[in-house]
């Protein structure tokens, strides 16, 4: 009994030193970063994991956030929801992390976003770009700072509706969801906005040969091309596409913003020449602040970041901004903080829209140029947004 | 000719009287020898330290093991098919995923009763199961490996392309329910030691169930169908029907642990009919000990820890799991039930 009566008293010491501990200047902010660090997806779990390693040890160096350093525990979700959502209870329930970040596929983003409600924290995510997440499936616990697929299209078709020479439009997708989703949204903003549909084609995901779909091509005198293809996909098709004589100057490429990139390039021997697409960042974008970023991180990293390591390294900024004016991180206070947030990043100036909790974000248009993307045009965050489709919050 | 012959023999021994095949059932429960003894203690172990776990686990690793359970129904189930009727399936994944969907949909909107979602995924595990089984278990050795995996892949690949529920995205938003016992007797699946007692509770339930079904004169006929299945119908049994039971009922196992997955996480996706989850379960079957039953389980607890806790130091977990694989394929193929065997039960051998 008298045992049990010192374990009592162990026990409330111990509650009363937990309870003194938060009011320690140093008890740091716990950031979970749930992300893929393993498999298909692994190459932007490290951009999303270097983009925030970089950015806290500029933080901490600087004094922390009202003298509290962010800590950031990271969890490998293996791009597969069932995994994310075990790791994320794991950071919320075991390791108390105060907020949430890093999933990269959108099944992980609404499962881990759900996750984030029940146990009220709050996500958000850097990469994930399926329209829902801040639409028909939105959370109060969830926010996005990076463009969205929505936002892609219709920047990326309302600057070629207006820069393109020809309204003739042409589309082709993998057929699969994704790639007939993607796709839709092209051909519905080209139609909304004055250009001419004259044919979609869908070949299989990996097709090896596409002369099936080249007839089809030809015939319909495409003055722009739209893909919505992936990775060797692109290649094939782009090769293939120059192998058959379609790309000419007269003709407009454009599509997804991971259809080429810097790893695919490489691959099409030129066939990538002039492509078009719309995206939330651009390694190049001529600002003091983007300048900063980038060299700081091919510095620390011997790496150039992309748009998922610029889009965290912007949301540790949004953080500290909002445990600033709140004060505190309750979950409550900081989601208050951070609807209509506006802060700096290296992408410039970012904002959080109240009503579905999407950034609005500024669009930059880049066009393939040798083996670089160069920076063509640029549509306002507040053009490319589109309309709130939030109605649970 | 033959084959008639067979069928009559069959239907001779199934038309027996009830008495003498109750009398066999209980003779087959009471004779326990001195190999499920050590199971036995095993098991009664295995539930003891699982009854006090959730004084030390907290609510992140109670909920963990409920995962664990759910995810050991699969290695329970194919370790039905693979130690007991001989059947390597790598597709179980597929009756997990089925019912998890199943469940999902239900609750989303059909109607907020687990008793109705529990007997539409169940019936609709049965049929699917029935029918597919009635085709692949006539294949034998690696076809009925190939049929089961590829089954459960376009499962996984229509889910996937699916727009109407969910696509590659899956289903959130389902509910924590609460299951109405009785009138006026309902229990919460909020309250997260509740729940982990109900699944460890009919976990407990299924073993028990299994074991006894498989210690009857049908587990012996689906061993003899395991060791030379040509000799079987000589002894006047149909395989096929027995292997095909084997099979609805494996399935319907792993089917629980899929219905009450969406009630744990919230959500289901196309993941859960995958590769990775069949496989696993067979991983865990085999570290715990093919043909022991509560191995499987042991096992799917073992490794579903291990990888939530190696996850969190390194992203190479997945070479972990390869080298436990590996170990136990070339050094411990009878699992840790086998090495307990070994160790505590003076060389005997586990598997009956």
């Amino acid at each position: 009994m008298s045992k049990i009566a010192t374990i009592a008293k162990l026990g409330v010491a111990g509650a009363f030193m937990l309870a003194l501990a938060p009011a320690q200047a140093a008890d740091p902010i716990k950031v979970g970063v749930v992300t893929p660090l393993s498999g298909t997806y692994a190459p932007i779990g490290k951009q999303v994991r270097w983009g925030a390693e970089l950015v806290v040890k500029e933080i901490n160096a600087a004094g922390g956030v009202n003298g509290r350093p962010f800590e950031l525990l990271f969890e490998d979700e293996e791009a597969n929801p069932p995994v994310a959502v075990r790791k994320a209870e794991k950071l919320l329930q075991q390791d108390k992390v105060d907020l949430l970040t890093g999933t990269v596929n959108s099944g992980s983003t609404l499962a881990v976003g759900q996750v984030a409600e029940r146990n009220d924290r709050i996500l958000v995510t850097t990469v994930s770009y399926a329209p829902s997440i801040t639409g028909a499936q939105c959370s109060a616990n969830v926010f996005r700072v990076n463009a969205n697929a929505y936002m892609q299209s219709n920047a990326l078709t309302s600057w070629l509706i207006k820069n393109a020479p020809g309204k003739r439009y042409f589309f082709i997708g993998p057929d699969y969801e994704m790639g007939r989703s993607t796709t839709s949204a092209f051909q519905n903003d080209v139609k909304r906005l004055g250009g001419t549909d004259v044919g979609a084609t869908f070949p299989p995901l990996g097709a090896k040969d596409f002369t099936p779909y080249i007839g089809q091509i030809r015939a319909a005198h495409p003055d722009v091309i739209m893909t919505a293809t992936a990775g060797n996909d692109t290649v094939r098709l782009l090769t293939q596409l120059k192998e058959y004589g379609i790309l000419t100057d007269k003709l407009t490429l454009a599509g997804a913003a991971g259809a080429v990139t810097q790893e695919n390039l490489g691959a099409m021997g030129g066939a990538g020449e002039g492509f078009l697409s719309a995206a939330g960042y651009s390694i190049d974008i001529d600002t003091p602040a983007n300048k900063k970023f980038v060299s700081m991180f091919k510095k620390e990293f011997q790496h150039d970041p992309d748009l998922f390591a610029a889009d965290t390294y912007g949301l540790f900024y949004l953080f500290k901004q909002a445990i600033e004016k709140a004060a505190s991180t309750d979950t409550g206070r900081v989601r208050a903080a951070m609807e209509d947030a506006t802060w700096q990043t290296p992408q410039g100036t970012k904002k959080i829209r109240k009503g579905d909790h999407q950034a609005v974000v500024d669009m930059v248009i880049v066009k393939v140029k040798g083996n670089d993307f160069q920076t063509v045009g640029k549509v306002p965050g507040e053009e490319a947004v589109g309309p709130d489709d939030c109605q649970k919050f | 000719m033959l084959q008639a012959q067979q069928q009559a023999q069959t239907t001779d021994i199934e038309s027996r009287p009830a008495g003498t095949v109750a009398g066999r059932l209980l003779r087959a429960v009471r004779s326990g020898g001195s190999n499920s003894t050590l199971l036995r203690q095993i098991a009664l172990v295995s539930l003891l330290l699982a009854a006090i776990f959730p004084l030390f686990g907290g609510s992140f690793f109670t909920r963990l093991a409920i995962e664990a359970l759910l995810f050991g129904c699969i290695a329970l189930s194919v370790d039905i098919l693979l130690g007991y009727a001989g059947l390597l399936s790598l597709g179980q994944a597929a009756y997990f995923g089925l019912a998890a969907y199943v469940a999902a949909l239900m609750y989303l909107h059909v109607t907020q009763s687990f008793w109705l979602v529990l007997l539409t995924a169940s019936a609709s595990v049965g049929v699917f199961s029935f029918l597919l089984g009635a085709v692949a278990i006539r294949a034998k050795g690696v076809y009925f490996a190939l049929i089961t995996f590829g089954v459960a892949e376009i499962l996984s690949k229509i889910t996937h392309n699916t727009r109407a529920i969910g696509g590659s995205d899956g289903l959130i938003g389902i509910p924590v329910p609460s299951i109405r016992l009785l009138p006026g007797l309902e229990i919460e699946f909020a309250n997260n030691y509740v729940f982990y007692y109900l699944v460890l509770g009919t976990v407990c339930l299924l073993y028990l169930g299994t074991r006894r079904i498989l210690n009857t004169a049908f587990g012996s006929v689906l061993r003899a169908i395991r060791d030379n299945s040509d000799r079987v119908p000589y002894l006047g049994y149909n395989p096929f029907w027995y292997k095909l039971l084997a099979y609805v009922m494996a399935a319907q196992i792993a089917a629980f642990g899929g219905l009450i997955y969406p009630l744990l996480r919230g959500f289901v996706a196309p993941h859960l009919f995958g590769f990775e989850v069949s496989t696993k379960a067979v991983v865990m079957s085999l570290v715990g000990g093919v043909g022991t039953l509560i191995g499987p389980l042991m096992g799917s607890v073992i490794i579903t820890f291990l990888e939530s806790v190696v996850g969190s130091y390194t992203e190479r977990h997945l070479i972990l799991l390869g080298i436990i694989f590996i170990v136990f394929v070339m050094f411990l193929p009878d699992g840790l039930c086998g090495l307990a065997q070994r160790t505590f039960g003076a060389g005997r051998k586990v598997k009956p």
